[in-house]
């Protein structure tokens, strides 16, 4: 359980609130680069950390993130025009550029310097990975761009897909590191999906429904592994990072490709799940990308607004009698939704002060102490929190067998850390 | 049925636990102490043993036996990692893993009063 002032600073991320401010450190993917595909495209609204903005593209090719309503009469600039390197409030003609700076007042007199004093808040978007990337902090803190793996391999060798899921942040952060739950909820898909099955480290997972956690500090986060029982008493373990805020990788199988999540909240009772596969040593295949576009592997099929079609509306398209046969655990087709149904059903802001945890959340436990940490530190002494440093992210995830006695974190420490060009350690 | 204001309808009042957790420090822990526990195991839902990186922890196969024996959950605390070099790490782990069935690994000992605090 966590007490109700903890589970509220965790949960609110809103400009004037400890971990909104926090939030604010790091650099977040805002949209896909597709949103934006070309200069002069129409507007996109994006909400992000409660703040609703606009994203458009100028006639350059430039990207900007502002402040959504026009400065003149908070019309939404989503009708705007966006045309000759600027987009233009269609109300009466006012124009910002990428900067939110205003440009064009055409209602006021000709040659008026007005214009110059009227500047809507903006942030930065820069495109890296296939993915618009945002920072929303003090300018003057400002980051070096991120260099999250799967976002720095060239192009053909990484994907990534966004949808949108109705409840906060953390609920859904936290499935991300709950590795006890893809023996039960997961047990269905690790041998039929076709971004994971077959794989040898798959028979680890399928002969030992027992797995024991270990769960280790790193400087960026959490290391979070999985130990099963492999030959010659040794074992396979499966080592999930997870990079502070909200970074999380998971363990490849096989040759398959690495995937993992990042989770953005749209407000405090709506996030983004962003999902990506990459391989650092190869291009995705035909046969990879289609699955991915397709919805399978930790990816999910939505609408055009990236909304998921399986979803709460629906009841997620429950199949009973795939659930009764065993063909899903839950009922739920899919890594994705099978995780977005069950956090969902939650409701948008669990309380965590009635929760029952156990020995087997010691990860969700860990990272929510490691949060209020550095929210503590953060707001009474400044300290950058931890995932801000590139170093933090330039990790990988790792499937490793070792010998029985070693710490994994020191046994893998180079399949740990991003080498580019050289092949994840898998099993 | 999961908005916020389905959330309201919810029973607010959890289900009482009654969790039993006992807590070891092995650093400082006698053989007199080890006794016990071993002798209350029973009634206990989680036995949770604290340990410094480094440390001796052969006796977290004593309570480990007791433990599996009468079912009870095993979850072991490794403090100040940091401070350890790897082979001492190493050491310990290897006493504490075959008997824990969750192993943490932190640098700050306070961080095992925010993990009991969590266990309602």
């Amino acid at each position: 359980m966590l007490k109700k002032d903890h589970n509220d600073l965790l949960t609110q991320t809103g400009p004037d609130t400890p971990f909104g401010r926090m939030f604010r450190c790091y650099w977040i993917p805002a949209l896909l680069a597709e949103e934006l595909p070309e200069p002069d495209c129409p507007p996109v609204r994006v909400k992000l950390l409660s703040e609703r903005l606009i994203a458009f593209r100028d006639s350059d090719g430039r990207y900007g993130l502002m402040d959504e309503f026009c400065a003149h009469r908070g019309i939404s600039l989503w009708f705007g025009r966006n045309e000759e390197c600027g987009l233009r409030c269609p109300y009466h003609g006012w124009k910002y550029d990428v900067t939110g700076q205003c440009v064009d007042m055409p209602n006021e007199p000709e040659h008026s310097a007005f214009a110059k004093k009227v500047k809507l808040k903006s942030y930065p978007l820069v495109e890296r990975g296939g993915v618009l990337w945002t920072y929303m902090g003090p300018a003057e803190q400002q980051p070096p761009l991120p260099e999250y793996e799967f976002a720095t391999v060239p192009a053909p060798q990484t994907y990534t897909s966004k949808r949108f899921q109705e409840c906060n942040w953390l609920q859904a952060m936290e499935g991300g590191i709950d590795s006890s739950h893809v023996s039960f909820l997961h047990r269905g898909d690790i041998n039929t999906d076709p971004l994971f099955k077959g794989a040898r480290g798959n028979q680890y997972n399928l002969g030992d429904l027992r797995p024991v956690f270990e769960v280790v500090e790193s400087a960026g986060g959490l290391f979070i592994g999985a130990r099963r029982n492999a030959e010659n008493g040794h074992y396979y373990w499966r080592i999930t990072q997870w990079v502070m805020p909200s970074y999380t990788i998971i363990p490849p199988r096989g040759t398959h490709s690495v995937h993992g999540h990042f989770w953005i909240p749209i407000d405090d009772e709506n996030c983004w799940a962003w999902s990506f596969d990459y391989h650092p040593t190869r291009a995705l295949t035909e046969t990879e990308l289609t699955a991915m576009r397709a919805g399978k592997g930790i990816h999910a099929k939505v609408d055009g607004n990236y909304r998921p079609l399986a979803n709460k509306d629906n009841d997620y398209l429950m199949d009973r009698a795939a659930q009764k046969a065993g063909k899903t655990y839950s009922g739920i087709e899919g890594f994705a939704m099978q995780d977005a149904s069950l956090q969902e059903s939650m409701g948008p802001i669990i309380d965590r002060t009635k929760e029952t945890l156990v020995s087997t959340d010691s990860g969700i436990i860990m990272a929510r102490q490691k949060l209020l940490r550095a929210i503590k530190a953060f707001t009474e002494q400044g300290v950058v929190p931890p995932g801000v440093s590139l170093e933090h992210q330039r990790v990988r995830s790792a499937a490793v067998v070792l010998p029985p006695d070693q710490p994994f974190k020191d046994a893998a420490r180079e399949a740990l850390i991003v080498h580019p060009g050289v092949a994840p350690a898998s099993v | 049925m999961s908005s916020a204001a389905e959330a309201r309808f919810r029973i607010q009042s959890p289900p009482p636990t009654n969790r039993a957790v006992k807590v070891i420090d092995l650093d400082s822990a006698t053989d007199a102490d080890i006794a016990r526990l071993v002798a209350d195991v029973g009634e206990a839902d989680l036995v949770l043993m604290l340990v410094s990186a480094g440390a001796d922890a052969t006796s977290a196969a004593t309570i480990g036996s007791a433990c599996s024996a009468k079912r009870v959950m095993t979850h072991t605390v490794i403090v100040r990692a940091a401070a350890a070099s790897d082979a001492s790490l190493s050491k310990t782990l290897a006493q504490v893993r075959p008997w824990s069935l969750m192993v943490v690994v932190v640098n700050d000992d306070d961080y095992v009063d925010d993990i009991l605090s969590s266990f309602r």
